[in-house]
């Protein structure tokens, strides 16, 4: 019963490897982008339900308010912080992507990296005959 | 308590500060830029130096952020090892800059090029603030500043290589960046704090659970990727080598070493030695794939063809040494590390500004492009050489002194196979700096290669690659400086 209370954890955990599997075996570079923005949105919601608390207020000390009964700030907060570097990474990396794109004109890691190969067996190739 | 106690902060947020500014002034005058973005450094450097003797071997400052007391607000912890790690920074990423005013007009221009000194500035602060933080938050926020910017300064150029080398960077150190947050949740969900100091003593009190064990390893490859701990290193070779020469120096000697002393950092003030039962599986993983590191680094550095490709497969070798170091968990294991971080950190900065002198003058990156370079670029050539020396880990260098102690220290905890994995490693970064100093000094230049004509490079670059690899070898002569106090600073970990 333990485990059924604490779904939300089991939930975060799931998109976290989805995220990461994602990321490890799609070929395609936008969606290993879309994994790493599952794994990002799974650790946010794991924070956040870290301080959740059912049928909790907002943690403003006035008017007496019960402490006991304040959700936890401090996930809230960090996690802001973790939402704008998510952001940035994302945009980073969504550059990154155009650009790539421009020059090579596929989104598919395999050719990317087949391509290396291909330049340097040519550049061998030269130097022999040259 | 003087106004020193300031200046780690200060340090930090100098040149954070002025890389939010330096766009106004890059609008205005572009070609001020390249000056006044060493004016951030060169004073943080200063306010380092003013810091030696104020930090104790065994003590350390500590600096509350809005003087909020430390379980609640940020706090800035300096400790002796940290001091240590901030000037070498400082200094390395100082003479970076004055190396690369001339490199980089070559290799970007217009707008990138004020974009280049911002995204320099902002990665030596945000190193600056990875190493002295004692929040574990903060450590995060610091790292992704710093893996942004470099990721960035990778792909600087825009040329197809540089793009697709930061994009591997990007693949492998964006999901090592969301595995350390997690792990973080997971320390925070199961002590209850943020702050390394309240962490440690709230560990030792709890103990033994799953929650921090899982944590640990998270936290270990996480960072394990930014330090390119061997199986994580597959992104390094790539984009080190296809980065600008001074971004190769700063990624290759400083990052990597960044990322080592966090790993450092969590394994002894935030896990301590009192929990090590914990760490143990963990620790051992690491020292196997550790010494991995130092003979696959080492094999793969020989075969290289491009020469910043074989300093990109040496430093996966040296990293491999400052792991060996860290888990040998004696007190001469742990200052040798340290030391390596400084002798690895100036070697190699030097070996990659001198890649970078010959690309610059000659546009040559393979080795067997440099035979009989000595005739015409002499200086270049023996900075390598004394650089290649400290490599090796040859006497009068500062190399042998941090070899000498992490073998001592690998001896002394009874891990003979590892110390003889450093010896082995030592012959293969034997085999291959001497085959690059052979092809400089003993072969005879290909017809044309060297017009008589060509020069050395121009004193504003030669002055920083002497200033590094005379650095090597000062710290070898006068090792009894810093090493006694390294010691001492290891004692107070232990």
């Amino acid at each position: 019963m333990r485990l059924l209370h604490n779904y939300h954890y089991i939930v975060a955990m799931l998109l976290f490897c989805i995220g990461l599997y994602t990321v490890i075996v799609r070929r395609n570079i936008i969606k290993k982008l879309i994994g790493l923005n599952i794994m990002e949105t799974s650790v946010f919601l794991f924070y956040i339900s870290l301080g959740y608390l059912e049928g909790g207020i907002a943690p403003i000390r006035v008017g007496g308010a019960d402490p006991s009964r304040m959700v936890n700030p401090i996930p809230q907060a960090l996690i802001l912080t973790g939402i704008v570097v998510a952001v940035s990474v994302t945009a980073l990396a969504l550059a990154l992507v155009i650009l790539l794109y421009r020059q090579y004109g596929t989104l598919d890691v395999d050719r990317l990296f087949r391509d290396e190969e291909v330049e340097e067996e040519t550049a061998e190739e030269k130097e022999g005959t040259a | 308590m003087g106004a020193y106690r300031h200046f780690p902060i200060l340090m930090i947020t100098i040149p954070l500060l002025c890389a939010v500014l330096m766009p106004f002034l890059g609008y205005l005058r572009q070609k001020w830029v390249a000056w006044a973005a060493l004016i951030p450094l060169a004073s943080s450097t200063i306010l380092g130096f003013l810091l030696i003797g104020k930090v104790p071997p065994d003590g350390y400052i500590s600096y509350h952020l809005g003087n909020w007391a430390p379980p609640w607000g940020i706090e800035v912890r300096v400790d002796f090892m940290g001091l240590f790690l901030m000037l070498v920074v400082c200094c390395i990423s100082f003479l970076a800059l004055v190396f690369s005013r001339r490199y980089i007009e070559r290799e970007v221009s217009g707008g990138r090029l004020t974009a280049y000194y911002v995204l320099f500035l902002l990665m030596s602060g945000a190193m600056l603030g990875f190493v002295a933080t004692g929040d574990i938050f903060n450590l995060f926020v610091f790292m992704e500043i710093l893996a942004l910017s470099s990721y960035a300064l990778v792909a600087i150029t825009g040329n197809r290589n540089a793009v697709r080398a930061a994009f591997k960077y990007v693949l492998m150190g964006a999901p090592s960046s969301i595995m350390v947050l997690l792990a973080i949740g997971f320390l925070y969900s199961a002590t209850g704090t943020l702050n390394m100091a309240d962490l440690a003593g709230r560990i030792a009190e709890s103990g033994y659970s799953e929650v921090l064990i899982v944590s640990f390893i998270l936290f270990v490859i996480g960072f394990g990727v930014k330090a390119a701990l061997f199986p994580l290193h597959m992104w390094l070779p790539d984009a080190h080598s296809i980065a600008p020469s001074p971004i190769s120096a700063l990624l290759s000697g400083l990052l990597v070493e960044v990322g080592a002393f966090a790993i450092l950092r969590i394994t002894f003030s935030v896990f301590t030695t009192s929990a090590d039962n914990l760490m143990a599986g963990t620790l051992d993983a690491v020292s196997i794939f550790a010494a991995a590191a130092v003979l696959y680094g080492g094999i793969m550095a020989i075969m290289q063809k491009d020469l910043k490709m074989m300093i990109a497969y040496s430093t996966v070798s040296h990293i491999g040494y400052i792991f060996l170091g860290i888990t040998a968990f004696t007190r001469e294991g742990l200052a040798g590390a340290m030391y390596h971080m400084l002798d690895h950190g100036l070697a190699k900065a030097c070996l990659f500004l001198c890649a970078g002198c010959f690309i610059y003058m000659k546009g040559y990156r393979r080795i067997d492009e440099l035979k009989g370079a000595w005739r015409q670029m002499p200086w270049t050539c023996f900075a390598f050489a004394l650089a290649s020396i400290s490599v090796i880990g040859i006497p009068p260098t500062a190399g042998f002194i941090s070899k000498f102690y992490l073998i001592y220290g690998n001896f002394t905890s009874q891990r003979w196979p590892y110390a003889l994995v450093l010896l082995v490693g030592a012959i293969l970064a034997a085999v291959y700096c001497f085959r690059v100093i052979y092809y400089m000094f003993f072969q005879p230049g290909k017809e044309g290669a060297w017009e008589e004509n060509t020069r050395d490079a121009a004193p504003s670059m030669l002055t920083p690659i002497w200033i590094l690899s005379l650095g090597t070898l000062f710290f070898g002569v006068f090792s009894g400086l810093i090493i006694d106090s390294l010691l001492k600073a290891a004692q107070y970990l232990l």
